[in-house]
């Protein structure tokens, strides 16, 4: 400090001698600050005819060397700029907020704050608001639709249920291709975890669920390579980068609370209630006579002891009612040095599906305070504690399947028989309503999410950052299956223990300096990266005790341990440079090291360039009046990517298992055992590698009313890592990781904003995006064209399997029965990957209401409808409500023309469809949400305390138009955020409808 | 100036610290080697649950209508078959199967664990045996290499024969080197007992001669001569058959006993318990349970719509399919068999027949009958043989005695007994083999690999 105090002198003495060279200057100090009086650290200050520029210091101060009356424009990220005229030698400066140039702010990788004006590359942002208007609890279901570029499954309804998030397509075959979530400049995880191997099948939830979407100030999603550069690996598939809310500094305390009371209706398949159960025709009554179809006789003339058979909803035994709320409070203020926010809310769901619950509470505080004039830091501190419980969900053990498919003659109650055993009409599966009572699954989450951010300025012109955070979270998960002679089982316990924490720090030396009409912004950083997991697994087989939850009460109890550990190291480095407020050039380079891969390749470096060119800077003020921006981009990027867990070098020994259904692991009948590894190891893995061209046109009209965005990319994964990849099983090896997948993907993105009416009783804003992205797979493995969805030369995710075959003309060949014939080998079927994505979003207000509506829509991109498939065999289709005999059009092999002979419906529906039938286009605009809202006059308000309230409705999914497809709603992906399971509909808990009431006070 | 050079310092001093910080890649959670026995007891475990009972044996039990599932067509039981319906089997005989008995084999080898060696020999013998009657010419001599071979060739099935026996002879080597290093409880076949190995390997011996007597360059005369030497040195009691005993309790079952679960809803075939039925076999009620709806023998016809509950059906008795039933891998009946087949070959029925009886025999007592009972006497004297009926009535009796075995398909190839008619709704003939694997068609490419299901093998021409 000392070396500090001296140097301010020294600085004096040279300015005065640099005034005495030229008498007609003189040396001005001056502030610059905001309307709260607030400091305005990095503001600029130019004279206005001449070269000369500085930067305010971090209290705002700034001294220039000036000509007696010369103007100072002095502007600021975030504030209008400012023209000063001299009189004297000390001048204070007030910045006034700009809301036009508020909304150009943007935050960048490792949280840099930049214009958005300067940005080289493609970013887009959505406020806090509009995440918090959609009522997801889940940040990333919130997300959906609203981002050019961004591809959303859900997994399905079931409350705390995983998403997944793709931004500009898949790039890795089996890697995870899901988005980095960066919370303040810090990664956090979201792992789709609360599932249990062996246990409740289903999709678990992804991590990012803990986060209440509350505490969010805006979210920036980085897309292309360019942008997310800096972040190097772990950010090569896109970063969503969130921003929490703060306090503020001279600030009264100003508290707000707001509570959300929603009821939810599930999206159910449609299906048949004309025919009973049976065979042919012929009735059974599930007591004596068991089937599990539906092919019985016409429910109107169905006589059961004289009296009209009575029929039975499947869905009312069964189904609960779906309530959430959600309440959330809040305060903010701060003093002279400091700020503070806290917030605590309560979110609990209790799901259409009996015994599947969400409630989260979590806590989240930030304290910003200015330690010395040079010197701030902030603390904060996320605690959240999400539970989850659910049923187990799928085709074998979810009751679900059976609730969809049952007849409806059949009385579901009781649900057990007077001996206590379970009561069905049908064999092979458990009854729905004893797995409720006999099948649980759930999961506990406590985590922490700690961030420390020191700013450290001892120049105007420079800063040092050091930002530490972590992520700790511990995971209990508990599946417990009572004994079972329905689906012969004996009966398990499983119980799961996971703690994972992960640390990341960045230390970073930013310097800004302007020299005549260059502004010039260095930054390196050094960044570390830890993270580790301990998973704990026991079981007990074969339940003894009756409602005695612990495994001890196994007849055979087994145990595992396992753990993780992955390090990174990573140097940085950026130039940006703005030419005149017309030309910046980015520059980046990273170089990482990772632990994963080969000791002697485990260093990579990368990097990226761009360059933009604001054209409008060179517009007559004619042309500026109509387009008042425009601008052009280029960039070219390549990341480095470890791309794979931890111990893939090696080809240790396993524990053995069985695979038989009931499973069993070593030690078995006493002895200990281990087989080696099936997957062999490979010791020279080296890092995949991204490259991405991308060029982009931003443009505003008539005083940004109108925005235009559009940006075209080009990315291209090479020596891709597949973990496991398929090689011939007799090299003694299932799979192996190999360093040679190649993934292409192409496309397009447009952004449209307008204000389309616009004055102080009634507006009108659209917003509208648009995103085709095309994507093929280049190569896998020298010599190996397919690996389960992946076909060289075709698009990511295709369905493959079972078909019927079809002459040169593509016409279905039919036999004398009139049927369909199956073909010999299995083909692709389908394609998962939608034409293109758009979304539609409109906001009226009218004096002090609102409306805001959004649609969202896809093009193409195929679904599994697995129900369908099922309920077609069963006869509880829509579709098998027809029941007639009909042609099936296609060509007869016996005499090749069009064929003529009739095929009786339930032998078309049980014994000729094949997983090809089961393929549908999955096209659909649906109404995500509509919103009417009234905010209460501030007229109203002023004789109380209360400073705002508003109230709003909120309906979701109120309306879905899926023409091709014959399920409730085809924006689904039943098993899970995973690559392989993507755009199948199972029988996971449907999606819902639902009707929001909310209550939002500030005070 | 002096702060820059403080953070240069720093920079340099971390990326220097850094090689060793990123030294964490070393797997906690997974051995780098382990000795003998911890790979013999999964090694075991995987050939009675995965080979001798695994999905491709569900498959052929199909084809040799002992099983049914109560489900209607179209699907693997009227012989609709994908390449990828057997990728888990060929992943068993080479992943979990042969790659790990080879390392065993080259592990015991070079720690002078001769017994160990044998036992890898002679298991690999049983597996390559099994995997080239199900899929022909397969890879041998260039598998297992790992990196350094991805695409392995296969070799012709005449030439894995030779492997077969080649590996049997060298397991019998291995035995007479006398180690006094024997497995223990690690094998749950024989305990450690090489003497039971070692007439284990003969009786293997003769298995695969005589699955050659109609293979093209090869007589039966010569066959039968090779299988009846071997024989002099094979099983010789019950208590010599090569079986893997389950204890039972859940995760212990056998696993015919989950394959015959309410979920895949197989039963028994009405073909095989009407063939018992028909011949007044007293062993009826031991194989076979009454369906608990009727109490009734009753099996299920492929390609008849389901007639709705299971309970309608029989299930396999206890002794066959409890949880605690051992799989009968390789038996005593069976070297009996043999020795009837290759008896007759040589020198006819009467000299055959004391053999074949002896087999039947072997069976009854196994099954809990006093064979010097009436019933059981009057049985076997019902199914005598005579030079016109032998070659049929020996197969139909071992395959009683091999019931859910996959040799009964070679013995059906080879013979054609016992006989059966295609079922209804047949896709195609009967399969005379499965198809390759998806993986090797993807992995691997190889000629072979256009087989169709009804194509036979070299020995089946």
């Amino acid at each position: 400090m000392k070396k500090k105090l001296l140097l301010r002198p020294m600085l004096l003495i040279l300015l005065l001698i640099a005034g005495l060279a030229n008498a007609q200057n003189i040396v001005v100090s001056g502030k610059v600050i905001n309307d709260n009086g607030l400091p305005v650290p990095g503001a600029s200050i130019r004279i206005s005819n001449g070269k000369k520029g500085t930067a305010a210091g971090d209290d705002g101060t700034f001294s220039i060397q000036a000509g007696n009356k010369s103007t100072l424009v002095v502007s600021a990220l975030g504030y209008a700029t400012q023209e000063v005229t001299l009189n004297g030698t000390g001048v204070t400066i007030t910045l006034l907020k700009s809301v036009k140039e508020l909304s150009d702010v943007t935050v960048t990788a490792l949280g840099v704050k930049r214009s958005k004006r300067n940005l080289t590359y493609s970013t887009q942002e959505v406020k806090g608001e509009v995440l918090a208007n959609s009522k997801e609890p889940n940040l990333v279901n919130a997300m959906a639709g609203k981002v050019s570029g961004v591809q959303i499954t859900s997994s399905s309804g079931t409350a705390g249920a995983s998403s997944r998030i793709v931004i500009r397509g898949a790039t890795s075959a089996t890697g995870d291709n899901q988005a980095l979530f960066v919370v303040d400049g810090v990664p956090i995880n979201n792992d789709e975890t609360s599932n249990i191997g062996g246990g409740a099948a289903g999709a678990g939830s992804n991590r990012v669920v803990d986060i209440d979407p509350a505490i969010i100030e805006n979210i920036t999603v980085l897309k292309g390579a360019a942008a997310t550069a800096l972040y190097g690996s772990s950010g090569a598939k896109g970063v969503v980068m969130i921003t929490t809310k703060s306090g503020g500094t001279d600030k009264k305390p100003a508290l707000s609370l707001s509570s959300d009371l929603s009821f939810e209706k599930p999206l159910l398949p449609e299906r048949q209630t004309k025919y009973a159960q049976g065979i042919d025709g012929v009735f059974y009554d599930g007591e004596n006579n068991k089937t599990s179809a539906s092919w019985g006789p016409a429910m109107d003339t169905l006589k059961i002891n004289g009296a009209a058979a009575p029929r039975y909803d499947p869905f009312k035994s069964f189904l609960r009612k779906g309530i959430t709320s959600n309440s959330t409070v809040s305060v903010s203020g701060g003093g002279g040095n400091s700020g503070y926010y806290m917030s605590y809310s309560y979110f609990d769901q209790q799901g259409f599906i009996p015994k599947n619950d969400f409630k989260r509470h979590s806590i989240f505080a930030k304290y910003n305070t200015k330690i010395y004039k040079n010197l701030t830091s902030t603390f904060q501190l996320e605690y959240s504690n999400s539970n989850q419980t659910r049923l187990p969900e799928g085709a074998s053990n979810g009751p679900l399947f059976v609730v969809l498919v049952q007849p409806i003659s059949w009385n579901p109650l009781p649900a057990l028989n007077p001996d206590g055993s379970q009561r069905l009409y049908r064999a092979s599966r458990n009854a729905p309503l004893w797995a409720i009572d006999n099948i649980s699954n759930a999961s506990v989450v406590n985590r922490f999410i700690p961030i420390l951010t020191v700013n450290y300025t001892p120049f105007s012109w420079l800063t040092i950052t050091e930002r530490g955070g972590a992520d700790m979270y511990t995971e209990q998960d508990k599946y417990t299956e009572s004994p079972s002679t329905a689906i012969g089982l004996p009966g398990q316990i499983r119980d799961q223990n996971i703690n994972f924490r992960q640390f990341n720090n960045d230390l970073i030396v930013n310097a800004h300096k302007q020299f005549n009409k260059f502004d010039v912004n260095l930054l390196v950083g050094n960044n570390i990266y830890t993270n580790y997991s301990q998973n704990t697994n026991l079981r007990g087989l074969g339940l003894t005790i009756d409602d005695f939850n612990n495994v001890s009460g196994g007849q055979s109890v087994t145990a595992s341990e396992a753990h993780y550990q992955q390090r990174k190291v990573g140097y940085y480095a950026q130039a940006n440079i703005d030419y005149n407020r017309l030309l910046s050039l980015s520059l980046t380079g990273r170089y990482d090291g990772s632990s994963v891969l080969a000791r002697d390749k485990n260093f990579y470096p990368y990097g990226s360039a761009a360059l933009s060119f604001i054209f409008s800077e060179l517009f007559a003020s004619s042309l500026s009046d109509v387009m008042n921006f425009g601008k052009i981009r280029l960039s070219y990027s390549t990341v480095g990517n470890d791309g794979v867990g931890a111990y893939q070098l090696g080809t240790p020994y396993v524990l053995a298992s069985r695979s038989t259904s009931t499973g069993g692991n070593f030690p078995y009948q006493g002895q200990p055992g281990f087989l080696l590894s099936s997957t062999l190891g490979n010791p020279t893995l080296q890092n995949e590698r991204l490259s991405e061209y991308e060029a982009g046109l931003e443009t505003r009209f008539l005083n940004s009313r109108f925005g235009f965005e559009a940006s075209y990319f080009y990315r291209k994964s090479i020596d891709g890592i597949i973990p496991g990849v398929l090689i011939s099983n007799a090299t003694g090896y299932s799979g192996t990781t190999v360093n040679s997948a190649s993934i292409e993907n192409k496309g397009f993105e447009f952004l449209l904003n307008a204000s389309v009416v616009k004055n102080n009783i009634f507006g009108w804003d659209l917003t509208f995006n648009f995103t085709k992205i095309r994507n093929k797979v280049l190569a896998l493995y020298p010599g190996l064209t397919q690996l389960g969805r992946l076909i060289v030369g075709q698009p990511y995710n295709i369905f493959y399997g079972d078909r019927y075959e079809r002459n040169s003309a593509g016409q279905l060949m039919i036999d004398a029965t009139g049927a369909p014939i199956g073909a010999a080998t299995q083909g692709i079927v389908g394609n998962a990957n939608p034409d293109w994505l758009a979304g539609l979003n409109n906001s009226f207000h009218y004096k002090q209401f609102g409306l805001d509506f959004f649609f969202d829509m896809k093009k193409g991109g195929d679904v599994q409808n697995d129900i369908d498939a099922v309920a077609d065999f069963y006869g509880t289709s829509k579709a098998s409500e027809n029941r007639a005999p009909f042609v099936v059009e296609g060509i007869s092999v016996t005499d090749n023309k069009p064929n003529t002979v009739a095929i009786n419906a339930q032998t078309y529906y049980r014994n000729t469809r094949k997983y090809e039938s089961s393929i549908q286009d999955g096209t659909y605009i649906k109404l995500r949400t509509a919103s009417l809202y009234y905010r209460l006059p501030p007229s109203l308000l002023a004789k109380t305390f209360v400073k705002s309230a508003s109230i709003s409705v909120t309906g979701r999914n109120l309306w879905i138009y899926s023409p091709h497809f014959t399920g409730a709603d085809p924006e689904v992906s039943s098993y899970g955020a995973g690559n392989g399971v993507v755009g199948v509909y199972s029988f996971s808990t449907p999606t819902s409808r639902s009707i929001n009431f909310s209550l939002k006070l500030g005070f | 100036m002096k702060k820059s050079f403080f953070i240069l310092t720093l920079f340099i001093s971390t990326l220097s610290g850094c090689k060793k910080f990123l030294d964490v890649n070393t797997d906690p959670n997974n051995p780098v080697d382990v000795q003998e026995s911890l790979i013999l007891a999964p090694a075991e475990l995987n050939i009675s649950d995965n080979i001798f009972a695994g999905n491709a044996a569900i498959i052929i039990q199909n084809y040799l209508q002992a099983i049914a599932p109560n489900q209607e067509n179209p699907g693997l039981w009227n012989y609709q078959l994908f390449n990828i319906d057997v990728d888990g089997d060929w992943s068993a005989v080479y992943v979990g199967g042969l790659n790990n008995l080879n390392i065993l084999n080259i592990k015991a080898t070079a720690s002078g664990k001769s017994n160990y060696a044998a036992i890898a020999k002679i298991l690999s013998a049983y597996v390559l045996g099994t995997a080239t009657d199900i899929w022909g010419d397969i890879p041998y001599t260039e598998a297992f290499k790992g990196s350094a071979n991805f695409t392995p060739v296969y070799d012709k099935q005449e030439d894995i024969y030779k492997s077969v026996q080649t590996l049997l002879a060298a397991a019998l080597d291995d035995i007479a080197k006398g180690s006094t290093v024997v497995p223990g409880g690690d094998d749950y076949f024989y305990n450690g007992d090489m003497a039971k190995w070692k007439k284990l390997a003969y009786t293997l011996q003769a298995r695969y001669y005589m699955h050659l007597t109609r293979a093209p360059g090869y007589t039966a005369a010569a066959q039968a001569d090779n299988a009846l030497q071997a024989l002099n040195n094979g099983m010789l009691s019950n208590d010599d058959d090569l079986k893997f005993a389950y204890e039972g309790g859940a995760g212990n079952e056998n696993p015919w006993n989950l394959t015959f679960g309410p979920v895949t809803t197989y039963v028994l075939n009405a073909t095989f318990i009407e063939k018992l039925k028909a011949t007044g076999d007293p062993r009826l009620p031991v194989l076979v349970k009454k369906a608990d709806a009727t109490g009734l023998y009753a099996g299920r016809v492929i390609g008849t719509p389901p007639a709705g509950a299971l309970d309608s059906y029989s299930y396999p008795g206890n002794f066959i399919a409890a949880a605690s039933a051992p799989n009968y891998i390789v038996t005593w009946s069976e070297a009996l068999f043999l020795k009837a087949e290759a008896t007759f070959i040589k020198s006819g029925a009467a000299a055959a027949s004391p053999y074949y009886v002896q087999g039947i025999q072997s069976h009854f007592l196994k099954s809990g009958f006093d064979t010097a009972s009436a019933a059981v006497r009057s049985y076997i004297n019902s199914r005598s043989i005579t030079n016109a009926n032998a070659i049929q009535r020996i197969m139909e009796e071992k395959s009683i005695a091999n019931f859910l075995n996959i040799e009964n398909f070679t013995d059906w190839r080879r013979t054609g007994y016992p006989s059966i008619m295609k079922v209804l709704g047949a896709l195609s003939e009967i399969p005379r083999r499965l198809l390759y694997p998806e993986s090797e068609l993807l992995g691997n490419a190889q000629s072979q690999q256009t087989a169709k299901i009804t194509d036979r093998l070299w020995w089946d021409q």
